[in-house]
């Protein structure tokens, strides 16, 4: 009975720190949707000013009508999701051969596919421009997706998760007559599902924020991606901050649904540490 | 072979060598679906990745301004790199960094992870706020965190309800670096709860009642169970980070330009400034070359340890 | 949720073969430009109008973020899919014009007689900053100067008469400092002058005009080896110092970690004096105007002043074929035909003579100031190493002031630097 009391002060104390912890994370992150709502002489007001004295709902209006947003929103959203759905797919597919099963050269492969993250994009960006000119994606989503659409990241992260699913499962489908395709795809993806839930919001956010690459393949208004947008906001002696702050907080909304949609995939179940005390 | 976790898989096809009489052509069989299976990543790999970087080295050896055709030079822009002493510094300020990043990344992105898997009133939420973080665009978080320290800013402001005094973290060598740091923990931390969120979720959740009818404690349980299950998502968090840390740029850039004095330079930053800013192509890519087998050191060393650390 | 994923792939990819070049059966010209809003809703509006004055040439206008638009140019140009003219800030004309990016303008084109009818039509030196070898490689559009912008009320406060009492000299400067400057024990609470240097090129654009003004350059007339370690270049590093570690008149930890906007600084009252560009009247708008004012650039010796002077320019693309060129040079043409239109919609004047007997103009607030200061400008160092010498003159600055290091030592360390960088082709 004691004991019981005990674990739960502990449990409240420890969802209390919780939350403290959150708001402090947050503090950056209110500030931004804080600054929206200001003036740009209020930005700079020091000492800083938490709340706008009076909110300027036309901060939104105005930012997003400064550029033709729509077509930025609309473009970032079909990258990323396009990026997204590359990685999930042969991210996983790849990580698959990676992790279950055995041919030669396989840790070489892994590691060279691995060793890719090594480089800044900086040094590669040269050389992948004339790749992507000789394909002739040079302003197109093509040339936006494709280059991004496989990803050592998302391998290395699925090959982690799929080591763990225990074999008897493949080796029952096997048994059952299943295909080694099929196995992958009835089997093993419905069973990562936290792993790809993970590796949706992560690339997802990663892809809907790529900056350099767009800025360097693209040239067209029509082709422009949302943080090219943001960017604009600030020229060479001037910048219009509040307008900026606006313009990204409405940039966020995307990724705060997806996170949303996915949570309950990478969450779902593991109560059991909490409720058998 | 398979690091850091228990080989199974390896044992399969030679279990079935022994069951059946065309078990070679079976082997050879799972063998190809293996490879078919690695093999569309692979494709793209060779054409976006290993081919620029095999260019980016072999620039290396290479005197390259970007608009004149590139001259051999030998080893003559490592050596350039090692005369300049500000690439040295460059070093030493990206080790700090990915190092100071990386670190506390490790073990408060477990602790954030096993706390947001707590049941609690309004989890959902708590998971969102601190998701939040990583939403942000790279941009803006440069920006807001620069507002944030300034001397007069919202962190000396919170500081100084403690009673601590003014802190210069922008414009002292001392508390520059520390101040780009903590961005970075700020930010990486959730990125890598959310992978182990995920990892968590691999845990079968039987072993944890058996655990506890067994009278394990919740330590115990962690210990015993969470902790080793973990191991392929721990390598993975160690790796990434690590990696992600060694690669930052955007918050120099946008918020000390490297300095005071070089203090915040990182290693990216010097190689973007020498490639883009200076023209020396070339010498840019010998430094990344460099960065590239530190890199791959690191990695290496730790598949050594956490393999080493499962037996 | 995967397969929602794989629906939406395929969807996009065929999306991708969506947008193509659009069949021009007339000459179609690229511009690009970097971000500097209000400025690119006039070039916008410029090309709108060029569209409706002639039907031979399209002009298609790209704006590019400000940070990287350089990056972008200089890959463009690299791999051969550059536009056709670009927009240049001048400190890289000499790498620009140095890895051949731009071609040389023909002043006839232009529609000057040559070379020297068109140069008597500009400021005195005006078009040096775009010139190699006596070519012109890029037609300036928004100029500027730095002038010292002051808040009157702070000089009524302390008593003095901002009408007259302004600082001419930096001694001067240092001395009204002394009155304006505000502390709370020993904690400086507002900055009588602030010396803007958080970034490289702040740092270059208000220290290199003292060193000029005390006989000292940053290279030598070959532009191969440092000088700024001279006598000149200390005595100019030294009083640059004395506002912050003699005087305590100015806070440098504050200059190298403010805002993103430095000038706010000075609109918010935070700082009394402030070096800074003809944009920042815009940018502070009238009501903040009402408290400032913008004087000329303090000097060492009034009667020999020397500014600072910088700005955009056009610049055409040498890859392309000889008409396509001639279309550029009659697009620039028609854009700076409205000099009056360039200061209303952008703040920045264009800096050709008899710019102020425009009728119109001299209502602009303190457009005489800074005409008068982009009169005795000069440009930044030109050389096509002028990032890496800005970035050492930065560290060198910072050695000073935040950590005392002896203005000579520092230079001396500074010009190694910059001769190393030089030393390297």
């Amino acid at each position: 009975m004691n004991a019981k009391t005990r674990s739960r002060v502990l449990g409240w104390v420890v969802t209390l720190l919780t939350v403290a912890g959150a708001a402090f994370v947050l503090l950056p992150y209110f500030w931004m949707v804080s600054s929206s709502f200001k003036t740009q002489d209020a930005i700079f007001r020091l000492p800083l000013e938490w709340m706008p004295r009076e909110p300027r709902w036309q901060n939104y209006p105005s930012a997003l009508g400064r550029f033709p947003f729509g077509v930025y929103f609309f473009n970032s959203t079909v990258m990323a999701l396009a990026v997204m759905a590359g990685n999930l797919f042969f991210g996983s597919l790849a990580a698959y051969g990676l992790a279950k099963f055995r041919f030669p050269l396989r840790e070489l492969c892994f590691r060279a596919m691995l060793s890719t993250l090594m480089l800044p994009l900086e040094i590669l960006l040269v050389p992948t421009f004339l790749v992507v000119r000789q394909l002739g994606l040079l302003d197109s989503y093509g040339g936006l997706i494709v280059p991004l659409a496989v990803d050592a990241f998302g391998i290395f992260l699925m090959r982690q998760y799929i080591t763990d699913l225990p074999d008897s499962l493949i080796e029952a489908a096997r048994l059952d007559g299943c295909t080694e395709f099929g196995i992958y795809w009835r089997i093993v993806l419905p069973n990562c599902r936290p792993a790809l839930a993970a590796l949706a919001v992560l690339s997802f956010r990663e892809n809907w924020d790529q900056f350099l690459w767009p800025l360097v393949i693209i040239s067209k208004e029509a082709l422009k991606t949302f943080p090219l947008g943001l960017a604009q906001f600030e020229g060479f002696h001037s910048a219009s901050y509040h307008e900026m702050m606006a313009a990204a907080a409405v940039g966020m909304i995307p990724m705060i649904l997806l996170f949303l949609l996915f949570q309950r995939a990478f969450v779902r179940g593991l109560t059991l540490t909490g409720l058998k005390e | 072979m398979s690091n850091g976790l228990p080989s199974v898989p390896v044992s399969l096809p030679q279990a079935r060598t022994a069951a059946r009489p065309f078990s070679l052509t079976y082997a050879n069989r799972l063998r190809v679906a293996g490879f078919l299976f690695v093999l569309p990543a692979l494709l793209h790999f060779a054409l976006f990745k290993f081919y620029p970087m095999a260019q980016a080295l072999l620039l290396s050896f290479f005197r390259y301004d970007l608009t004149s055709s590139p001259e051999f030079t030998g080893l003559g822009n490592y050596r350039a790199l090692y005369e300049n002493p500000l690439f040295h510094q460059a070093l030493g300020v990206s080790a700090k960094y990915t190092l100071g990043v990386a670190i506390p990344e490790w073990f408060l992105a477990l602790g954030l992870a096993l706390l947001l898997n707590r049941a609690m009133p309004g989890r959902g939420l708590i998971r969102l706020a601190y998701f939040l973080p990583i939403a942000m665009s790279q941009i803006v978080v440069a920006l807001v965190w620069k507002f944030l320290y300034h001397p007069h800013g919202l962190v000396n402001g919170l500081l100084a309800t403690v009673g601590i005094g003014r802190i210069n973290w922008l414009s002292e060598e001392a508390t520059a670096l520390p101040a780009l740091i903590a961005i970075g923990v700020w930010r990486g931390v959730p990125l890598f709860a959310v992978v182990y969120l995920a990892g968590l979720q691999a845990i079968p959740r039987d072993y944890y009642e058996a655990a506890s009818m067994d009278g394990a404690g919740p330590w115990q349980r962690f210990r015993w169970i969470t902790l080793p299950l973990l191991r392929p998502t721990m390598l993975f968090v160690m790796v990434m980070s690590l990696l992600m840390a060694m690669k930052v740029f955007t918050n120099p850039l946008v918020m000390t330009e490297g300095g005071p004095n070089g203090s915040t330079r990182v290693l990216p930053y010097f190689i973007y400034e020498t490639g883009f800013a200076f023209f020396r192509m070339g010498e840019a890519a010998a430094a990344s070359s460099i960065l590239f087998g530190l890199a791959l050191l690191f990695t290496l060393v730790q598949f050594r340890l956490l393999r080493r650390g499962l037996a | 949720m995967w397969r929602i994923g794989l629906v939406l792939a395929l969807l996009v990819g065929g999306l991708a073969s969506g947008p193509g070049p659009a069949g021009a059966q007339s000459m179609k010209l690229t511009w690009w430009e970097h971000a500097n809003p209000p400025h690119n809703e006039y070039s916008k509006e410029l090309v709108a109008r060029y569209h409706r004055a002639q039907s031979k040439v399209a002009v298609s206008y790209e704006v590019f973020p400000m940070t990287p638009y350089f990056k972008k140019v200089t890959v463009a140009m690299s791999t051969k899919t550059g536009p056709d003219m670009f927009t240049v800030m001048d400190p890289l004309m000499p790498t620009f014009i140095e890895k051949k990016m731009m071609a040389p303008l023909d002043p006839r084109s232009l529609g000057h007689a040559s070379m020297d009818d068109m140069k008597s039509k500009y400021l005195p030196g005006a078009l040096d900053g775009y010139m190699a070898e006596g070519k012109l490689y890029a037609l300036p559009i928004v100029s500027g100067t730095m002038s010292l912008f002051l808040n009157k009320r702070h000089f009524e406060e302390a008593g003095l008469d901002p009408d007259k009492d302004y600082p001419q000299t930096w001694d001067q400067l240092a001395r009204i400092g002394k009155k304006l400057v505000k502390f709370e024990g020993d904690k400086m609470v507002r900055e009588a002058f602030d010396f803007a240097m958080h970034s490289s090129s702040w740092t270059m654009s208000q220290f290199e005009p003292i060193l000029r003004q005390f006989g000292g350059s940053t290279l030598d007339p070959t532009g191969r080896r440092c000088t700024v370690n001279s006598e000149a270049g200390v005595k100019a590093m030294r009083l640059r110092a004395s506002f912050a570690l003699e005087y305590k008149i100015s806070d440098p930890t504050v200059s190298v970690a403010t805002h993103p906007l430095p000038a706010e600084d000075l609109a918010q009252g935070r700082v009394s004096m402030f070096i800074t560009h003809p944009g920042s009247v815009a940018q502070f708008g009238p009501e903040k105007m009402k408290d400032l004012k913008v004087v000329p650039l303090p000097q060492v010796d009034p009667k020999k002043p020397v500014t600072h002077f910088y700005g955009f320019a056009l610049a055409v693309n040498p890859d392309i074929p000889a008409d396509r060129q001639k279309a550029a040079h009659e697009l620039m043409r028609f854009l700076v035909l409205n000099p009056k239109e360039w200061l209303e919609h952008t703040a920045y004047p264009l800096p050709i003579k008899g710019f102020l007997e425009i009728p119109g103009v001299r209502s602009h607030p303190y457009i005489d100031v800074f005409i008068q200061d982009m009169s005795t400008g000069r440009f930044v160092t030109r050389s096509p190493k002028f990032t890496e010498i800005a970035d050492a003159m930065h560290r060198a600055m910072e050695r000073v002031v935040l950590n005392r290091v002896d203005p000579k030592r520092s230079l001396d360390q500074a010009c190694q630097e910059i001769d190393l960088a030089l030393s390297k082709p």
